[in-house]
């Protein structure tokens, strides 16, 4: 089976102990990008913007059907981030929303936390959030043609699904407090569990419930638009100083330049 | 219908109740510029929802100013002990869902908490104050957010929130408030991998917060068990009798839910059922997916427990003139329990650990009460409390396992009770059954079910 000879074999380890070692050392940023003068920063992997987040938000972010790539808002805001930073970008495979914030704050995993990450204070203790790069609201979501309200949902035999960790799932905590709430991992999951009626409504952001509704649970509907005005950030460890301004810097460009209005324009396109 | 005199009176009673109630609520809006639309407050109880006085939470006020009006500045007032001190204000003006370029500046002193915005807040716009690190009073109870605001005629009373529930300081609570102040617990907690998994306060809390959870585990497990067991009996005893049709439907059971995961069963249930008008609630649910799962693997256990009977027994018993059934439930089955009793034993510990999956499907179970915590806390520890809770089940099981395995070896090769008073020819035969005794146990011990293919050919060839 193998075709690898003795020498290539040995070639291919030190090659692979290489790109280990070259992995483990903190490399010193060396952006050519404009934005590079904001600081010194360190990446987790040299010449390389890497990104995590929870790959169940469309149309923040989601997979492709198809190739399994991560697209959406989110993937170009990284892109066009990287190469005003003079960098590639790098994606790590989709975990728990919940788990982001905890990678982000132990480092050495990965640069950036991109994933519809409203900025909190409970956030910003833990890490250093970007300037907000995008404004979002709350939304509850039931079966079309149910005649739940935000009252009767404040009830002990109501169901109401949440993703874990999120901004909509502490709002269900303080405005249906009596509810019985559910956190799951993806938004995905909470929407399936309204339509097939295992739970009886959704708290989730309302771009995101839009946005599905639109395109994927037409059965479902929004019954209450919550305006908190909240507005989305860059989660950055706060080790990492020089790569928050870096980050801060390229937004800036970013909005002047027009990418950010270009990139608003593809995924929202006036509903935003 | 026919009224008397006394249904008039009280309708009449009854009607001027309701227009003295209309004007009660009509005065107060007329009057006011700046409408209290809600004060809520984030549960600040570890691991629960309530709201406790004395300590740091969030308040958020929201209110909309109304037409023609045009509001410059509010103040927010707390009774009683509640302080607005340390706390810092996010200031959200909102224009439908949009936000508006409002800035503002929020004072606090003591329970009065000032805002003053660089332009006053025109009519239809709705202002969200977010005070975080405030505290209400220490006592608990109904707690109103009261206050004034400053328009165009100078300052107005802002009309009472409705009432806010917090409560008293628990003694879970209060330890967790005690840990926080402990020097060691700081030291503790400056390491990131001890501060990250192992952090006291969460520990205390989580054990607390778990326990629900954890019972949940244990009682649909439990009740999942016998059921499974009943079951797996069933398809083995289908899967090796001579009609086909029961063999294929046993063969076909078996392999469906051994060959796909657990969490596709639990998904393909959970919102598969509900779709086809199937409700049943959640807890039985997962009973009954945690059941027809293990069901499968027992079945396949007891199967092979039951063929590793040598196959001389039923000869001597049809000898005996026992009917099948007789051979199977007073021969057969018997040695099969025994044979069995460690390997579905480590069955039972699995089907234990996989009551975790059911989180993903929103029962409240051990994983997912583990789950929430870890997503409040943004730490890992309550999954560390949870690993705790699922050992002390397994432990103790493990260890019987090993005993038993102990056990039925030391008795199957020979060492088990006998009568007294045996002679040097008994002995002697015994130590020749031992030997060869013990060559079968080398080849078990090698794999659980190494001893299955080696008396069933043709369980090689089916799977």
């Amino acid at each position: 089976m193998s075709t690898l000879s003795r020498r290539q074999f040995v070639q291919f380890g030190s090659l692979a102990a290489a790109g280990l070692l070259a992995g483990c050392g903190s490399s010193a940023g060396s952006g050519s990008g404009d934005a590079a003068d904001a600081g010194e920063y360190t990446l987790v992997e040299e010449g390389k913007l890497t990104c995590i987040s929870n790959l169940f938000f469309p149309p923040f972010e989601s997979m492709n059907e198809i190739t399994g790539e991560p697209e959406g808002f989110d993937i170009d805001v990284s892109k066009s981030l990287a190469e005003h930073m003079g960098l590639e970008v790098n994606w790590l495979p989709s975990q728990d929303f919940d788990t982001l914030v905890p990678t982000i704050k132990n480092g050495g995993k990965a640069d950036i936390a991109i994933a519809g990450m409203t900025i909190t204070d409970a956030r910003q203790a833990e890490v250093d959030m970007s300037d907000p790069y995008v404004d979002s609201n709350q939304s509850i979501v039931v079966k079309a043609g149910s005649s739940e309200t935000a009252d009767t949902l404040n009830d002990a035999s109501k169901k109401v699904a949440v993703q874990g960790g999120t901004t909509g799932a502490s709002w269900a905590d303080e405005n249906l407090p009596n509810a019985t709430k559910k956190r799951l991992s993806t938004v995905i999951d909470a929407m399936s569990g309204v339509q097939s009626g295992l739970y009886d409504a959704v708290v989730c952001d309302l771009p995101v419930s839009r946005y599905q509704i639109k395109k994927s649970f037409s059965d479902l509907e929004i019954i209450e638009e919550i305006p908190t005005g909240e507005q989305y950030g860059i989660a950055i460890s706060k080790d990492n100083p020089g790569l928050t301004a870096a980050i801060n810097a390229a937004l800036a460009e970013m909005v002047e330049d027009g990418s950010m209005a270009a990139i608003e324009a593809e995924w929202f396109g006036a509903e935003l | 219908m026919r009224y008397n005199r006394r249904d008039r009176g009280t309708g009449l009673l009854a009607a001027l109740a309701m227009l003295m109630l209309a004007c009660a609520m009509l005065v107060p809006t007329i009057a006011l510029a700046l409408t209290t639309n809600k004060a809520t407050a984030r549960p600040n109880e570890n691991g629960g929802s309530g709201v406790i006085g004395g300590l740091n939470t969030r308040l958020t006020w929201e209110g909309t100013v109304e037409e023609g009006e045009e509001v410059s500045s509010v103040t927010l007032t707390l009774p009683d002990d509640g302080t607005f001190d340390g706390s810092s204000t996010k200031i959200t003006v909102l224009e439908g869902l949009s936000r508006a370029a409002v800035e503002g500046e929020a004072v606090a002193s003591g329970s009065q908490l000032n805002v003053t915005f660089s332009q006053p807040i025109t009519e239809g716009l709705l202002l969200r104050l977010e005070v975080e690190g405030m505290k209400f009073p220490s006592e608990g109870g109904d707690v109103v957010v009261s206050g004034t605001y400053v328009n165009q005629g100078g300052e107005q009373q802002l009309a009472d929130s409705k009432p806010i529930t917090t409560i008293a300081n628990t003694p879970l609570q209060a330890m967790v408030a005690t840990l926080d102040e402990a020097p060691w617990v700081q030291i503790w907690n400056s390491n990131p991998f001890l501060g990250m998994f192992f952090k006291p306060q969460l520990l205390v809390t989580a054990f607390a917060t778990l326990v629900p959870g954890w019972l949940l585990c244990l009682l649909i497990v439990v009740v999942a068990y016998p059921f499974a067991i009943l079951l797996g009996l069933i398809f083995a005893l289908m899967k090796i009798s001579k009609n086909r049709l029961l063999r294929l439907i046993a063969i076909v059971y078996v392999n469906v839910l051994r060959g796909t995961p657990l969490f596709l069963q639990i998904y393909i249930m959970f919102f598969g059922l509900p779709m086809m008008n199937i409700n049943i609630d959640n807890n039985v649910l997962g009973v009954i997916v945690i059941a027809i799962n293990a069901s499968a693997y027992l079945a396949e256990i007891f199967r092979a427990g039951i063929q590793s009977i040598p196959q001389g027994q039923y000869e001597a018993a049809s000898s005996l003139g026992m009917s099948y059934f007789q051979t199977m439930f007073n021969l057969v089955l018997p040695q099969t329990i025994r044979r069995v009793i460690p390997t579905v034993t480590s069955d039972f510990i699995t089907s234990y650990k996989d009551t975790s999956l059911l989180s993903s499907v929103g029962v409240m179970e051990l994983m997912m009460f583990a789950k929430n915590l870890t997503s409040v806390s943004g730490n890992m520890t309550p999954y560390v409390a949870a690993a705790i809770f699922y050992l002390i089940v397994t432990l103790p099981l493990i260890k019987a396992v090993g005993y038993v395995e102990e056990r039925i070896a030391h008795s199957e090769r020979g060492g088990g009770p006998r009568p007294k008073g045996k002679t040097a020819k008994n002995e002697a035969a015994d130590a020749e059954v031992k030997l060869s005794e013990l060559a079968v146990h080398a080849e078990a011990l090698d794999d659980e079910h190494a001893f299955v293919p080696a008396l069933t050919p043709s369980f090689a060839s089916e799977v």
